[in-house]
């Protein structure tokens, strides 16, 4: 254990603090930042040190950014990460810089990518774009036609979240699915992420993630999309559906043997009666 | 959940080695999870906190914890003030890790129970005494029932709500169509209920 007398080296100290920040619950980066500029009270040392954790936290995220005069987002993702805080918009085509603190982007220029994946990637960016707008309230879809270890892959990436510190809470879903089109039968490999905060007059979090693999057929642009979010929808759906199932069960189950609501006979303590039988146990055991 | 919990006493290690200044402060106004030692004298487990550092422990009447917590651990630790006394009583239940499911309870208790001039005193003549007296105000403080209550409904209510708020598994479209038409049915049928009074 650590001997809290020996003072902490600067290094060690802005690693504490980057890790507080890049666990900080969505929609509370803010907040946790500030705490930890006062807790470390050197902003030079924050900013150079810990400007890999607001990144790697907006990354994290999925953090959702408009371009000037868009109607529509862009997700902050390791995927579109080209370097030297510039990102870049695979709808778009469109690379631009990212303030990790301000959260806002600028410096618009064109970017191509990957054209020979293009018809593919657009296809499921419509079909998913679609896709979202009937489940998502505030849901954001980016879309890549990327070459990963070799191959031709697509990688959809869905974000969600409402944020309301006024009433105390804030929330957020992710996930991102990946598939390669180089092969007419491929693995959709999905991960799902949800997140929820809620802490008036109170603190709890919900922290869950799933993985899901299933198989497709690759064969044209079109059909293969359509397939691709069928298979979205069903396991995001399901996931849904097990989350609210396991509430039902942690109350039924889980809650009810840490502590019950009522005791075994079924009916509340007799606190007059309880003395009679208990003190005359305790005086036997001693 | 777990993670959180996992997560909070390394936190606050890791908060009090970058200002040391703020450990006491930092460790009497955050509970962290209870932690269980033998005592390989008796035989038994009790609970470690703030308030039993330096004194001496007391295990406590486990009647009630038996039958609310089915097992469990529990320590009471008890000390005079000026005019009466004040005390802990701490409770934890883990859950047998059953179902791959994970958890558990933690109580702290913390009574100050204070005697006014004039007020019959119970005969001391030992600390069993003491205890049965007070005993049955102190239980029907049922401030766990309600927790739990609340924990239930509303903390673990509200996360669930939230997260059904972040993604609809029925279309948006159809949930709209579906709220038009609940509000048509109620207009109509109040409408038909006015006309028949």
């Amino acid at each position: 254990m650590t001997d809290f007398e020996e003072p902490l080296s600067d290094e060690e100290k802005v690693r504490i603090a980057a890790n507080f920040v890049t666990h900080a619950p969505p929609g509370e980066f803010n907040e946790v930042f500030n705490d930890v500029r006062l807790l470390l009270n050197n902003d030079n040392l924050l900013r150079e040190g810990a400007a890999h954790a607001f990144a790697q936290y907006n990354m994290d995220q999925f953090t959702p950014v408009k371009l000037d005069g868009s109607e529509e987002s862009v997700l902050i993702t390791e995927h579109g990460d080209l370097g030297q805080g510039r990102f870049f918009d695979p709808r778009k085509r469109v690379s631009f810089r990212f303030d990790h603190l301000r959260k806002e982007a600028s410096d618009p220029q064109p970017y191509e990518g990957e054209t020979a994946l293009r018809s593919w990637r657009d296809a499921c960016d419509e079909a998913l774009s679609a896709y979202v707008k009937e489940h998502y309230p505030t849901g954001v879809c980016t879309v890549y036609g990327k070459t990963v270890d070799g191959q031709q892959t697509i990688i959809a990436c869905i974000e969600g979240h409402q944020f309301q510190p006024k009433n105390f809470w804030n929330g957020r879903c992710r996930s991102e699915w990946k598939f390669t089109i180089s092969q007419s039968s491929a693995q959709v490999v999905g991960v799902l992420k949800i997140q929820v905060h809620y802490y008036e007059d109170g603190n709890v979090q919900l922290v869950s993630h799933k993985e899901v693999e299933e198989s497709i057929v690759v064969t044209n642009e079109t059909q293969t999309a359509k397939e691709f979010v069928k298979i979205i929808e069903n396991a995001e759906n399901d996931y849904q559906t097990a989350i609210s199932e396991n509430y039902q069960t942690m109350s039924d189950t889980t809650f009810k043997a840490l502590r019950r609501q009522l005791p075994v006979t079924r009916t509340k303590i007799d606190w007059n009666k309880i003395l009679s039988y208990k003190i005359g146990k305790e005086m036997q055991n001693a | 959940v777990r993670v959180i919990v996992r997560v909070c006493a390394c936190d606050c290690v890791r908060v009090i080695v970058c200002v040391p200044s703020l450990c006491e402060d930092l460790l009497s106004s955050v509970d962290q999870p209870l932690k269980i030692a033998r005592d390989k004298v008796v035989g038994k487990d009790y609970l470690l906190c703030d308030y039993n550092r330096d004194g001496d422990s007391y295990r406590c009447s486990t009647e009630y914890r038996d039958l609310y917590f089915e097992g469990g651990v529990s320590s009471v630790y008890l000390w005079d003030l000026d005019h009466g006394f004040a005390g802990v009583i701490l409770i934890k239940k883990a859950g047998d890790g059953s179902k791959k499911i994970k958890g558990c309870w933690d109580s702290i208790h913390v009574v100050e129970v204070q005697v006014r001039a004039g007020a019959p005193l119970p005969v001391q003549t030992g600390i069993n005494n003491v205890n049965c007296f007070y005993l049955p105000n102190l239980g029907n403080m049922d401030m766990e029932n309600k927790i739990r209550s609340t924990l239930n409904e509303i903390y673990f209510g509200k996360t669930k709500d939230i997260v059904n708020g972040l993604r609809s598994v029925q279309m948006l479209a159809d949930k709209s169509k579906q709220e038009a038409l609940k509000n048509d049915l109620m207009q109509v049928l109040s409408q038909r209920s006015k006309q028949q009074s």
